[in-house]
């Protein structure tokens, strides 16, 4: 320690304020650049902030209109001459008709009815008053008349789907000036529709049918539904659930509590956390490759989606689980063991059930993030153009079905412009179904937080 | 519990470097100072000494406002440096800390080069002028914590590969490199073995000549050697402050003397 | 038999056999379990294990083997000799497509075995009745086809049924033998416990099986591609120009160049708003700002990548175009490297945001301490100590970041184009190798033609990439948090 002198000491340092009270040019530009830097903090979380913001209202202004429809009423007579021809009213006979017969049908009621009610058709042609409705209309007055065929010979006043121009109006997607432009809809058609809006003849309801109606070809956008997606996605979620659930907590309970320390464990673990970061088009074309290709599974079924969702799924459940046994003090399991259980009993009676909400809510977010994945279900053929709803399980699980997420990328893939109004629509609903989910893990993860 | 006076009857009015005056510390709801009054004297060691959760850390915290990093943190009353009131609105901790150096209970070299955890505090308070300046500084602030011929031809290496001892020694070269008037240390040495401990007490006594010291401490055997002023806390109490020599073999109050004799701690 | 029916038929026969297990248990010792070596309902359940699990292990081999032993069957009958194996693969796509059809056929019509039996490639119309199922058949059938095809219907269906049997067989036979094996000093509990824990194991093996058949699929399928097309021009061509007709350029580098530049821009805006958000949200931000902040940040990382993809085709491309790159004469194309990298650019905001506010926070608080005791200011602690000490757990947060990027699909699917290109240009629509993954892959796909094995081919490389990043981050994030424990 022979350098260490007092005179060794430090030079004097350059001037330095000798007040405390005052502060030099220095340490002012020192505590400049720290407001800076803390703006620059403050601004990114803005940032990060307003693009959800921007995010959530593009997404909710596109998509809330798409819960309202609008609807043209017509009083309809049903005429048993045409649609019941035999006369037995026998439904079997009478669903030979097809829709051309209820399109016909419409057809001349619609003027008529409109003339009824006193709106002037003036300068619209009946075709093109006729085509004010929607193409799927005929199959709802159809659909209406089988479910119940004493119908047949009356008068009804019925609220016809309007087309999706119209509708468009409604909503000012669509104006006097794009209609001038537009082969599907003429100025005088929506000059029509104003008619009809004064006369109570069109309005828009609540439109239950986008929830419950399959999805509807490039035509007819204002008919177009997420009822087989929402089916399908339903189907592939309780797939994930019975298959990733069990296999997830298994593998945890033996890495967690049995595994020994040796390369095989290792193998898995490494294997584990691989598998959680490889991109998920990578496990559509697994379940492409395998499942369709080798094993012969239908495409677009479910149970392909919901094979490929597990496999997605289950590091993801399996993480969360050997987190929420860890947390599992060691005393709980040494005071099974000092009574005499084996260590499978003190896993099971005593572990696992105190472990179960943190297993629980990493199984629904593992749930939520496989709702929301979409790119594996395109290459495993979730894109088809599906308009039957699939059957119950476990049939209806190898039958083609949609899911939202595809369902959304379907609609964006086509031209009308209306199907953006879908596509937004579709995504409202899928949110709320996370919401919900993410709400309920929320609330088990409060309702059994425990501290130990 | 003593008073003003007599505090300013054993330092010389001359000498005083900081003075405190009825500083209380609240953490949250808990009092953790009560109504401390003390004053430092220039170019001296005072040791606080006292058990654990007495409080001596967390005065030693308020002299350079390290407690403004704690939200929960709320001290009253007076401290002065030079006879500035030190929480003054007007006061700007940073350049505060430049006055008031401090060395912590765990060796904390930053994951830097031996050089640059020296040269850090110069270059941020923008001591040197160049590369020839810093040089010297850093040269001098290792002279000066007695590490200089240890890691004279190893400056780019980190400074956590050094050995404990010398991690302390390397950090007491960063808060002297930045030439503060007080040196705040707490507990420096509890986490050194004993011949670490050693050379640090050594470089204490040494840097007396050129600051203010202010140690606190664990072991009254270190108190004893290394401190010239003496202030002994007890359940956020400042009980007792006098000569180091005073305080050891004649305490006036009890409770020094329980402490001192080992019968509370 | 479906498969649903015989497993729940194997279950049923499993808790048959528990309760039979349990009675017999007890009956060995006239009703006394104290005299039991383990507890009644632990002989009952072994007894199920013994019934279900073999049968099921069989079940799961079965469904692997038998499609390949099938296959190999059919092929044979297709081979003859001078065929490539191209043209064979081709045949036996066309053999699978059409006995699919014959079994929809045999639904769709109300046919029987025998009518079925009775058809013939030269029966009229067997096409467009195929093509009315739903099958589509490129050429007029050939006859050897046909005959595979019915071969492999019929070898399958006796599969089926052999499979049935065989399953029930060997349940029944578990449950037998594990019958027999019931006395009261049969030590049950650590039999069915043993049984347990190999299911365990089994469960945990599952990943390691996946991770298997990932790479074997992908590099199976991207041999098949590399015998149809050169592998020299897949990695050195720079021209991406497929074509349904043969003669296609397949180039690779134009897609990575794509995803590069698209991960490029989503980085750089997702790193620095996310790291200094992180910065924020540690060093500065009150409890109550953070507790309102992050989670809304951490939304972000709970919106399906599709909604991302929607964000981008219809606010930020049409804005960019109008604002940006039309006026400044770059481009009027909304799907563009610049649309589809912002927006994936927010994604990633919180996947940054989170990792490296784990990763600043486990930096000691003593480093700060060190460094205000010494007068710095925060920003200067932040920038001169803290950041330097986080960065490699900071690097690692940014390449599993871009691993992300990389394997992102919608966002680029909706916003970045389908233009092979290799451009400078951000405001230009590129492409990117998932989507080609997803257009070469979706619609009706041919599993001979280069066209589609390509994104076997691209899938390899995608998956070699991310996971190269993966383990290198881990790798640095691992001996990171090593350094603070």
């Amino acid at each position: 320690m022979t350098d260490a002198t007092a005179h060794n000491a430090p030079a004097a340092a350059p001037a330095r304020p000798k007040s405390l009270l005052t502060q030099d040019a220095r340490t002012k530009r020192r505590n400049a650049a720290e407001k800076r830097f803390r703006t620059y903090g403050a601004v990114a979380i803005c940032l990060a902030i307003a693009a959800l913001v921007m995010l959530l209202t593009s997404v909710l202004g596109n998509g809330a209109s798409s819960f309202f429809q609008t609807y043209a009423k017509i009083e309809v007579t049903l005429d048993p001459e045409v649609l019941d021809p035999k006369g037995n009213r026998d439904p079997a006979e009478m669903s030979k008709i097809t829709t051309i017969g209820y399109g016909n049908l419409m057809k001349q009621a619609f003027p008529a009815s409109l003339q009824a009610a006193g709106v002037s058709t003036e300068g619209v042609p009946e075709k093109e008053i006729g085509d004010m409705l929607s193409k799927e209309a005929p199959a709802q007055l159809r659909n209406r008349v089988l479910n119940n065929p004493d119908l047949l010979g009356e008068t009804i006043s019925f609220w016809a789907l309007a087309n999706g121009r119209i509708d468009g109006y409604l909503k000012d997607r669509v104006t006097m000036t794009s209609a001038e432009r537009d082969g599907n809809v003429s100025p005088e058609q929506l000059q029509l529709a104003d008619r009809m809006m004064e006369a109570d003849l069109l309005e828009k309801r609540f439109n239950w049918d986008f929830i419950t109606f399959p999805d509807a070809s490039e035509l007819r956008p204002e008919a177009a539904g997420l009822g087989v997606a929402i089916i399908g996605s339903a189907y592939m979620m309780l797939i994930v659930l019975f298959l990733a659930l069990p296999i997830g907590v298994a593998a945890s309970i033996y890495l967690e509590e049995f595994a020994p320390q040796n390369r095989l464990t290792d193998l898995i673990e490494v294997n584990i956390s691989n598998l959680a970061a490889v991109p998920s088009i990578v496990f559509g074309i697994l379940g492409l490759a395998v499942f369709i290709n080798y094993a012969g599974l239908p495409a677009s079924a479910p149970i392909v989606g919901g094979l490929v969702l597990t496999l997605m799924t289950l590091p993801t459940i399996i993480i969360s689980t050997r987190a929420a046994l860890k947390a599992v003090p060691p005393s709980i399991r040494d005071a099974a063991l000092g009574v005499g259980a084996s260590k499978m009993q003190s896993v099971f009676h005593h572990v696992l059930p105190l472990a179960m909400p943190g297993i629980l809510t990493g199984t629904i977010l593992g749930l939520a993030q496989a709702l929301g994945e979409t790119a594996p279900l395109l290459l495993i053929g979730m894109v088809a153009f599906v308009r039957d709803y699939p059957s119950w399980p476990v049939d209806g699980l190898f039958e083609p079905a949609s899911a939202l997420p595809v369902q959304v990328y379907n609609f964006t893939t086509r031209g009308d412009p209306a199907f953006v109004e879908r596509a937004s629509g579709a995504i409202i609903v899928l949110l709320v179904f996370l919401l919900c989910m993410n709400l309920l893990a929320i609330y088990l993860r409060r309702k059994f937080e425990r501290r130990w | 519990m003593y008073d003003t006076k007599r505090v300013e009857s054993i330092v010389g009015q001359d000498d005083i470097k900081i003075s405190a005056r009825k500083v209380q510390v609240y953490y949250g709801d808990k009092h953790a100072i009560k109504d401390v009054d003390v004053d430092i004297l220039d170019k001296t060691v005072t040791a606080f000494i006292g058990p654990s959760g007495c409080g001596k850390s967390t005065f030693l915290r308020c002299i350079n406002r390290m407690n403004d990093t704690i939200p929960i943190a709320r001290i009253e009353g007076q401290i002065k440096l030079d006879g500035e009131d030190i929480y003054d609105k007007r006061v700007d901790p940073v350049q505060l800390r430049a006055r008031v150096g401090m060395v912590f209970q765990k060796p904390n070299p930053f994951p830097k080069s031996i050089y640059d955890n020296v040269a850090y505090g110069a270059r941020i308070h923008g001591l040197a002028r160049n590369k020839a300046e810093l040089d010297e500084i850093i040269e001098k602030s290792l002279r000066g914590a007695a590490l200089w011929n240890e890691v004279k031809d190893r400056l780019n290496e980190p400074g956590t590969g050094l050995s404990g001892g010398q991690q302390q020694r390397l950090c007491i070269a960063r808060a002297v490199a930045t030439s503060p008037e007080v040196l705040l240390m707490d507990e420096p040495c509890s986490a050194l073995d004993p011949i670490a401990t050693g050379q640090v007490e050594e470089l204490i006594d040494q840097l007396r000549q050129e600051f203010s010291v202010v140690i606190v401490t664990h072991s009254m055997q270190q108190a004893a050697r290394v401190s010239q002023k003496t202030a002994f806390f007890h359940l956020g109490n400042l009980v007792e402050y006098g000569d180091t020599d005073d305080i050891f073999t004649k305490p006036r109050d009890t409770r020094t003397e329980a402490y001192i004799s080992g019968r509370i701690g | 038999m479906s498969i649903g029916l015989l497993l729940l038929i194997v279950v049923g026969l499993g808790v048959i056999g528990y309760i039979l297990g349990r009675r017999r248990a007890l009956a060995s010792v006239a009703g006394d379990p104290r005299k039991l070596h383990s507890l009644p309902s632990q002989y009952g359940q072994s007894v199920f294990l013994f019934t279900v699990v073999p049968a099921l292990l069989l079940l799961i081999v079965w469904l692997l083997a038998a499609p390949s032993v099938i296959d190999g069957q059919v092929r044979g009958t297709v081979t003859t000799d001078g065929v490539s194996q191209s043209e064979i693969d081709l045949k036996m796509a066309d053999v699978g497509r059409i006995s699919d059809g014959l079994g929809a056929l045999m639904a769709a019509n109300d046919m029987s075995e025998d009518d079925l039996t009775a058809l013939t490639p030269g029966d009229s119309d067997l096409r467009g009745q195929l093509a009315a199922v739903g099958v589509a058949v490129g050429a007029d059938v050939e006859p050897a086809v046909f005959e595979a095809a019915k071969h492999k219907r019929s070898l399958t269906n006796s599969a089926g049924l052999i499979r049935t049997v065989l399953i029930l067989l060997v349940a029944l036979a578990g449950l037998a033998y594990a019958m027999t094996r019931i006395r009261p000093d049969f030590r049950a509990r650590n039999v069915s416990e043993a049984v347990v824990k190999a299911l365990l194991l089994g469960s945990s093996l599952i990943a390691i099986l996946t991770t298997v058949g990932i790479v074997l699929s992908l590099i199976f399928e991207t041999m098949h591609f590399f015998r149809l097309y050169p592998a020299k021009d897949f990695f050195l061509s720079l021209t991406w120009n497929p074509q349904f007709r043969g003669g296609s350029d397949l180039g690779v580098w134009p897609l990575i160049w794509g995803t590069l530049y698209v991960s490029f821009i989503a980085l750089l805006v997702a790193v620095p708003i996310g790291l200094l958000a992180a910065i924020y949200l540690a060093e500065y931000a009150t409890k109550r700002v953070r507790s309102v902040a992050k989670p809304l940040i951490e939304i972000l990382a709970g919106i399906p990548t599709i909604v991302y993809g929607l964000f981008a085709l219809i606010t930020v491309g049409p804005m960019l175009r109008d604002y940006f790159a039309q006026p400044l004469g770059l481009g009027n194309s909304s799907s563009s490297v610049m649309t589809a990298g912002l927006v994936m650019g927010i994604m990633l905001i919180p996947f940054v945001s989170s990792l490296s506010d784990d990763i600043i926070n486990s930096v000691p608080q003593s480093m700060r301490d060190g460094s205000y005791g010494l007068g710095a200011t925060k920003s200067e602690s932040i920038k001169q100590v803290i950041l330097p000490a986080a960065l490699p757990g900071v690097v690692g947060a940014v390449l599993l970041a871009a691993s992300r990027a990389i394997g992102e699909t919608m966002i680029v699917v909706l916003g970045a184009g389908a233009a092979a290109k290799l451009s400078m240009n951000p405001f230009e629509a590129m492409t990117t190798v998932t989507v080609k993954i997803v257009s070469q892959l979706t619609g009706d796909t041919e599993f001979a033609s280069p066209e589609t094995l390509v994104a076997f081919a691209l899938g390899l490389t995608l998956f070699v990439f991310t996971l190269g990043l993966n383990v290198l981050a881990l790798y640095i994030v691992r001996k990171y948090r090593e350094q603070y424990e």
